[in-house]
């Protein structure tokens, strides 16, 4: 249903089809007014007008459709008719859009106007013939809410947070710039400023790792335009390396679910996966949860980590 | 193009005027603007149908007759309120995505009074988005059953669809599926090829929620009569993780240490061995004496 351009056709019907009946919200306009609202030049709106001014009914004489007086002075007056008085119904892209929107907003702790979105969402749902047939899960981490309040106070805090990358905990202390949600997790764009010797560094931290959030009682500027989310979220940095794993056909949940590089489905069905990957540690977790079929192909070094890791746990079971 | 664009505009209104359904004789009878020759105006009409429909216009054609009916055409007046409106247009701000789309909905919604400023917003939530999400919902909507095949699989779903909810950076459907004369739930981009909407109204709607479609613990699929009680301890790095991982299914025994002894229900040992794999060396299986062994054996394999 996307797949086929608008014809400008469409387009144009859709611009009329909204600019009748707020122009008789209105009461009234002018075409330079209207030019800017539909973001389309004087020149559409005339021909726009004086085109529906000639639409109705059979036998088209006048007074149908709706009754417009555009004035030279570029004026414009409007009239009801027995048609478009009310804008048409959401299609089903619209509907779908702004109730996911909506519900996705909702999911997220601390939003202001909570009670005006929840009412909003029922009408509309209502109106659509919608009423729960649409749900956007998206679990709130423990410290989400302290993390989300620092970002818009402009507070530093103090976190213990647990890299999955190189399994460790470690204390920071962070100004968190915006939060925000990619694939259900939850991230903080943050300027990490422990050292204050090394100078700020960005740093992009997992809120469902944050172990401790506390405010220093340190304040920042908050930005006045929040950063925008950054379009991928793991770049490389230099210590990472490229690994090539041979995976079984029943691990590919695991492609989609991993930032990977590359995913190559062999002959046999296998899944040849690149990644880059730094430290060990996302390996072995790759590797123990896939079993004994996952091999890595490359580099060498690498190959028995997987091995290597399932002895050591397996010491903790004797 | 002037000519067909009244022509279209025209055609809009006739339709919508026409509680019974006008013929196309009569369309082209009543409608100025058409070409000459039978099978140019066919062919002029089939694309003025296309150009309504790609526009979301809801042209009826039963018998042979076309209506537009005007209960399905307009949106009816929501009366929302000022703030419900700032509401809306927050939400479309921050999800990203849905900004165009979103917007359009909202001048529909709103004609353009104007609540909510211009104020930036922080873009909190991004939602995958798929071509076919809007088809998904507008058949739940209309409860119109679905026929797909899915996750490479060879047969044929059909699925009667009850609600499209997304977690975890995926989209799913949930409905009866017929088949299996079972609830199911279906990864959206799993779904193989096109998706046929069969006609609306088939069949009756059964509520559902997300939570109850599919429970957030993976280690609870399964269709498991007894399930399992598994023992997990958990050290102090990543206790609050596991704790928070379990979402209340299961009892938690807090040590001095910061450790955990996590008591949890386990239907589903794959996922279970996952979850806990997943953990490296801060989380051991303490029980059952089977789930224990299953874990051990996994590891001697990789081994």
């Amino acid at each position: 249903m996307s797949g086929r351009p608008k014809t400008d056709l469409g387009a144009r019907l859709r611009r009329v089809l909204l600019m009748i009946p707020w122009l008789l919200e209105e009461g009234g306009s002018t075409v330079a007014e209207i030019a800017r609202r539909f973001e389309t030049t004087e020149k559409e709106v005339i021909r726009d007008l004086t085109l529906v001014m000639c639409c109705g009914l059979p036998p088209y004489g006048g007074g149908d459709l709706i009754t417009i007086v555009l004035d030279d002075d570029g004026t414009v007056e409007a009239w009801p008719g027995p048609f478009f008085t009310r804008p048409m119904q959401l299609t089903p892209r619209e509907g779908f859009a702004v109730l996911a929107a909506g519900r996705a907003l909702e999911a997220v702790p601390g939003t202001a106007q909570r009670g005006a979105l929840a009412s909003a969402l029922a009408k509309l749902e209502a109106a659509l013939g919608a009423s729960g047939t649409l749900a956007v899960d998206l679990e709130a981490p423990p410290h989400l809410a302290t993390v989300q309040r620092a970002a818009t106070a402009g507070e530093r805090l103090q976190v213990t947070y647990y890299s999955a990358w190189r399994d460790d905990v470690t204390e920071r202390v962070v100004e968190p710039l915006v939060v925000h949600s990619r694939d259900g997790r939850w991230y903080a764009e943050t300027r990490d400023v422990t050292d204050p010797a090394a100078g700020p560094r960005e740093r992009r931290l997992r809120v469902d790792r944050i172990r401790s959030a506390e405010p220093t009682g340190e304040t920042f500027e908050v930005p006045p335009t929040p950063p925008a989310p950054p379009e991928r979220l793991y770049v490389p940095g230099p210590d990472a390396v490229e690994v090539t794993v041979l995976l079984p056909p029943t691990a590919s949940w695991f492609a989609d679910w991993m930032e990977t590089e590359s995913v190559e489905e062999l002959d046999d069905g296998r899944l040849r996966v690149r990644l880059f990957v730094e430290g060990e540690k996302v390996l072995e977790r790759l590797l123990l949860r896939v079993g004994p079929e996952a091999v890595v192909e490359s580099p060498p070094e690498l190959a028995g980590v997987g091995r290597a890791a399932a002895e050591r746990l397996l010491g903790r079971y004797r | 193009m002037e000519d067909r664009f009244e022509r279209l505009t025209n055609l809009v209104t006739f339709l919508l005027d026409q509680r019974n359904g006008a013929s196309f004789a009569q369309i082209l009878e009543e409608i100025p603007g058409w070409p000459e020759g039978e099978d140019a105006r066919r062919r002029a009409f089939e694309r003025d149908k296309r150009v309504l429909r790609d526009e979301g216009i809801p042209l009826i054609e039963e018998k042979g007759l076309y209506r537009i009916p005007p209960e399905r055409f307009y949106l009816p007046d929501l009366e929302l309120t000022e703030d419900e409106q700032v509401a809306l247009r927050l939400a479309v701000a921050a999800v990203p995505g849905s900004s165009e789309l979103g917007a359009n909905a909202l001048n529909k919604l709103t004609l353009g009074t104007g609540a909510g400023g211009d104020e930036p917003v922080p873009v909190v939530a991004a939602l995958d988005e798929q071509p076919i999400l809007p088809i998904l919902h507008a058949a739940i909507r209309d409860r119109a059953t679905l026929r797909f095949r899915y996750a490479g699989g060879d047969e044929v779903r059909e699925v009667e669809p009850a609600l499209l909810f997304f977690r975890e950076g995926n989209w799913y459907v949930v409905g009866h599926d017929r088949l299996r004369d079972a609830r199911r739930s279906f990864r959206v981009d799993r779904i193989d090829g096109d998706v046929e909407v069969g006609p609306a109204g088939s069949f009756e709607p059964a509520a559902t929620t997300a939570e109850e479609a599919m429970p957030r613990q993976a280690w609870l699929y399964g269709d498991a009569a007894e399930p399992e009680q598994a023992t997990v301890e958990v050290d102090a790095v990543l206790a609050a993780k596991a704790i928070a991982d379990i979402g209340g299914r299961g009892t938690v025994e807090r040590r001095a240490d910061g450790s955990a002894v996590i008591t949890m229900p386990v239907t589903n040992r794959e996922a279970f061995r996952t979850w806990v794999l997943g953990m490296l060396d801060h989380a051991v299986v303490l029980g059952s004496p089977e789930l224990r062994a299953d874990v051990i054996a996994w590891l001697e394999s990789i081994r």
